[in-house]
């Protein structure tokens, strides 16, 4: 259960390969319905962060609680079920299946039938929720294309589509909007933010694109070589003096963006 | 249910279940079909793991062999009755497949064919220098089984249509299967195994399942073969064995379960006339499998692969 | 005391030679696997074609020690032959399709050999015989000669791996193959020459330890077997762990043989492997992350 509203608390997390520290003690809470937004220059430990919450790694110290259960070092799979659902920086469908498909097994993963013996021969009836999600996101004409052959901004939908139809409760995207045209980056945060506000989601962000995060966050934390260096609203942190040097210093090939 | 039996595969079986009957076809010919539809059934068993979850198999043998003594074990006993050694085979396989499935499927995909090969060749050896199993002679001799008491499987006919029932139930289950919801899991675990893990599928049960199945299928396969042959030797389980299974399932085309039936067929009959330059045999078959995944990967009948799929969509 | 000099020993250093040629194959299944992406099951064929090469070049110029260059470069050759027309076109596919096809190379290679030489027996006569007393037992020079090589071939491959640009790049692109791509090198030559270097070391080891064993078609079958129980020991990201696993493996190998036949030695290790499976799920050195 969600205390003080604390959907997911991320308590003093760090993070090592080997000799490289990827994150030093982070800690944050995102509370239920909001957007919470990480950002921080490249190498800062944002995906690290995310692969922690979402069980591809263990911590190398500190706990994760989502919703009060401590979920550091379970399984993806685990995770998951608990209502945990993470789209992937570099688009991971699957290839050569349809669309359709695609979001089809997405959805029996949370049939009753899942996991159970009937499962070896029936065939769970999940398409009212397929249509749906595939309505959401413009993608219903596109239901019997394979997934390989979408162009790359509905590839991002489709990450989109897969994550949800897994009935979160908590939302990790990574870089939704990597690769997109400012035009398709707009439609997609849009989107974005009005497909979680209808379901009630809430929405844990990396973002690049400052225009994106500026416009959607509730609050965002900044990360800098695995440490957390700023924490608040959007106002706050834009001109926080610790932001702009990590931004402005040393150089990243952040390029123009990152400065808005 | 339509989609399960299609017209045109009652058509083929039909066809096939007439065969014996065609007049002047003689017993060599009938003991050839009843090894082309038992090769044909175990590697359809195997487009389960291989064309379906992309998982190779490099221990099917084990599978078969281990079927095969089973019933042999019991013949040699005076237990000749079908239904006994189908059931004790269905117990060892299962067991046995059961410890390898757990370790192979533990890890990553390549993992599978490593311990799947090793695995093999551990129950190989065991077989070929145990005597109480005959050693590398197996079990010869065994006299023929019985569907009841006093209902013989002595005729080349009746051989070959217990291997066809076989072949039916088999197919059949197969396509249940590939169409139900665990089918479809295993196809979104070959085409992206990490995504399925973050969508909340327990990978490795799903692995572990489609594996028994496989598993148990050519297991039965295996157990019927001594009612043809009349012995079960350790041979049955080598690499190269496996290796057939394999090239006929490659050579019908991955992932439609009917392409692997016919690369079995067509490679049995291609074995039987080209064995007799045994030297020469293995280079074929190993040149064969290099030229199919170069220049052929999606086998003969690859080509309906994507009419499988479309299928599978239409039936949503 | 005596049994402990007179059997033991001698088969202790057996072991740690067999060890560090299996090691040598595993490390090759190991870089080329984390490379190319493909699990070559003609590594033992390459390691078996090293004896057989080298059969032939004595047969030809009479010296081991010819023989001993020649062979490695021959083979690595044929390695870098086989890499260009038949792995080259299938790196983007499905790994199912690399294990099937070095599958069919290995059967290629090996019945070609058998065609080729015959499926009788060889041996090689090693360069030079004679024993040495050491440490309260005599030992034939070869094998102490077998010993020194094999040490200074793991040294040397140390270096490599540690010291030179080269070496650095491919062990930490074993762990990470995308990298390549950022550095701005040729990666299909990168392919090309890893493949053939491993085929090289594998048909080293397979002509140094040919005068220790009898050289047959079926010789590179063993020790692949051994090598993939290697790699599922010493997890595949780890250089380090393949070598380590390599020689517990040969040591377990060859000491085993003293007290049972060899279908009890082939099942005690797997024995091993299994134990080692259940205490330690990915190995000794298995990488982090759910999917090692």
């Amino acid at each position: 259960m969600a205390r003080d509203g604390v959907v997911l608390d991320v308590a003093a997390v760090s993070k090592s390969f080997g000799a490289l520290a990827a994150l030093a003690a982070v800690s944050l809470a995102v509370r239920e319905g909001e957007v919470f937004s990480v950002i921080g220059p490249n190498g800062a430990g944002k995906s690290t962060l995310f692969n922690v919450v979402c069980g591809l790694y263990a911590p190398t110290a500190g706990r994760v609680r989502f919703r009060g259960r401590e979920i550091a070092g379970l399984p993806p799979e685990a995770i998951n079920r608990l209502g945990v659902a993470k789209t992937f920086q570099i688009t991971n469908v699957f290839p050569e299946i349809s669309v359709g498909e695609n979001v089809r097994v997405a959805a029996q993963s949370r049939s009753a039938d899942s996991g159970r013996l009937p499962s070896l021969w029936r065939r769970p009836d999940v398409d009212m929720r397929v249509d749906e999600l595939l309505g959401a996101f413009g993608l219903a004409g596109r239901r019997d294309e394979l997934a390989e052959n979408l162009s790359h901004g509905e590839q991002r939908y489709l990450e989109i589509c897969l994550a949800l139809a897994t009935e979160p409760s908590l939302l990790l995207l990574d870089e939704p909007t990597a690769g997109m045209t400012p035009g398709e980056t707009k439609d997609a945060t849009q989107l974005i933010r009005r497909v979680t506000r209808a379901r009630g989601l809430t929405l844990l962000l990396i973002e690049h694109d400052m225009s994106v995060v500026m416009g959607i966050s509730d609050r965002i934390a900044v990360l800098h070589f695995g440490e957390k260096i700023a924490e608040g609203p959007p106002e706050a942190i834009r001109n926080d003096p610790k932001v702009i040097e990590a931004y402005l210093g040393p150089p990243e090939d952040e390029g123009p963006r990152a400065r808005e | 249910m339509s989609s399960i039996v299609t017209g045109r595969a009652l058509l083929v079986f039909a066809a096939l279940a007439a065969l014996p009957a065609v007049p002047g076809v003689p017993t060599y010919y009938l003991l050839l079909a009843f090894d082309a539809l038992l090769f044909g059934a175990i590697a359809m068993s195997l487009d389960l793991l291989m064309g379906y979850t992309g998982l190779v198999s490099f221990g099917h043998a084990a599978f078969y062999g281990l079927g095969a003594y089973a019933t042999a074990i019991l013949m040699e006993r005076g237990v000749l009755s079908l239904w006994a050694c189908l059931g004790f085979s269905v117990l060892v396989v299962g067991a046995y497949a059961l410890v390898v499935s757990y370790f192979a499927t533990a890890r990553r995909g390549i993992y599978f064919a490593l311990l799947t090969l090793i695995f093999a060749e551990v129950v190989y050896t065991f077989f070929r220098y145990t005597q109480t199993f005959g050693g590398s002679d197996g079990i010869q001799g065994l006299p023929d089984a019985e569907l009841w008491r006093g209902v013989p499987i002595d005729t080349p006919q009746r051989k070959y249509y217990l291997v066809l029932a076989y072949l039916a139930v088999a197919y059949a289950a197969c396509r249940v299967l590939v169409t139900s919801h665990f089918g479809r899991v295993l196809v979104a675990i070959r085409e992206n195994e990490d995504r399925a893990r973050f969508l909340g599928y327990r990978v490795q049960r799903y692995k572990m399942g489609v594996c028994l199945i496989s598993a148990l299928l050519t297991g039965l396969a295996g157990a019927i073969y001594p009612m043809r042959s009349a012995f079960a030797t350790p041979d049955l389980m080598l690499w190269t064995e496996s290796g057939e299974f394999i090239i006929s399932v490659m050579i019908g085309g991955l992932g439609t379960l009917a392409g692997p039936i016919v690369g079995g067929v067509f490679f049995t009959i291609l074995r039987d006339k080209v064995s007799s330059y045994v030297d020469w045999y293995f280079i074929v078959i190993g040149v064969v499998l290099i030229a199919i995944v170069l220049f052929m990967p999606k086998g003969l009948l690859g080509f309906r692969r994507l009419l499988g799929f479309r299928q599978w969509r239409a039936t949503g | 005391m005596d049994y402990l000099v007179a059997v033991l020993l001698p088969q202790l250093l057996h072991g740690l030679v067999f060890g560090a040629a299996l090691g040598l194959l595993a490390l090759g299944l190991t870089v080329i696997f984390g490379l190319l992406g493909v699990m070559n099951f003609a590594h033992g064929e390459l390691y078996m074609l090293g004896a057989y090469a080298g059969i032939a070049v004595i047969g030809w110029t009479h010296s081991f020690w010819v023989a001993l260059v020649a062979a490695p470069l021959i083979v690595g050759v044929l390695g870098a032959l086989t890499e260009v027309a038949t792995l080259r076109p299938i790196y983007r596919r499905e790994p199912l399709y690399g294990l099937i096809l070095t599958f069919g190379l290995a059967l290629v290679f090996r019945e070609g050999v058998r065609q080729i030489f015959g499926g009788d027996m060889r041996r090689i006569l090693p360069p030079f015989t004679g024993s040495t007393p050491l440490l309260g037992m005599t030992y034939p020079n070869y094998r102490l000669f077998l010993l020194a090589a094999s040490s200074a071939l793991l040294l040397a491959i140390w270096l490599f791996f540690t010291r030179t640009r080269a070496g650095i790049i491919v062990r930490a692109a074993v762990q990470d193959a995308e990298m390549l791509d950022g550095l701005g090198v040729d990666v299909r030559r990168v392919f090309t020459l890893t493949f053939a270097g491993s085929a090289a070391l594998a048909a080293l080891a397979g002509l140094l330890l040919a005068p220790v064993f009898t050289v047959y078609p079926q010789m590179g079958v063993e020790m692949i077997l051994l090598a993939f129980i290697v790699v599922i020991l010493g997890g595949m990201g780890s250089l380090g762990g393949s070598v380590v696993a390599a020689v517990v493996i040969g040591l377990a190998q060859s000491l085993f043989s003293l007290w049972m036949n060899p279908q009890r030695v082939a099942i005690a290790i797997f024995g091993i492997m299994i134990v080692v499976l259940i205490l330690r799920p990915r190995g000794f050195f298995g990488r982090e992350g759910v999917l090692e």
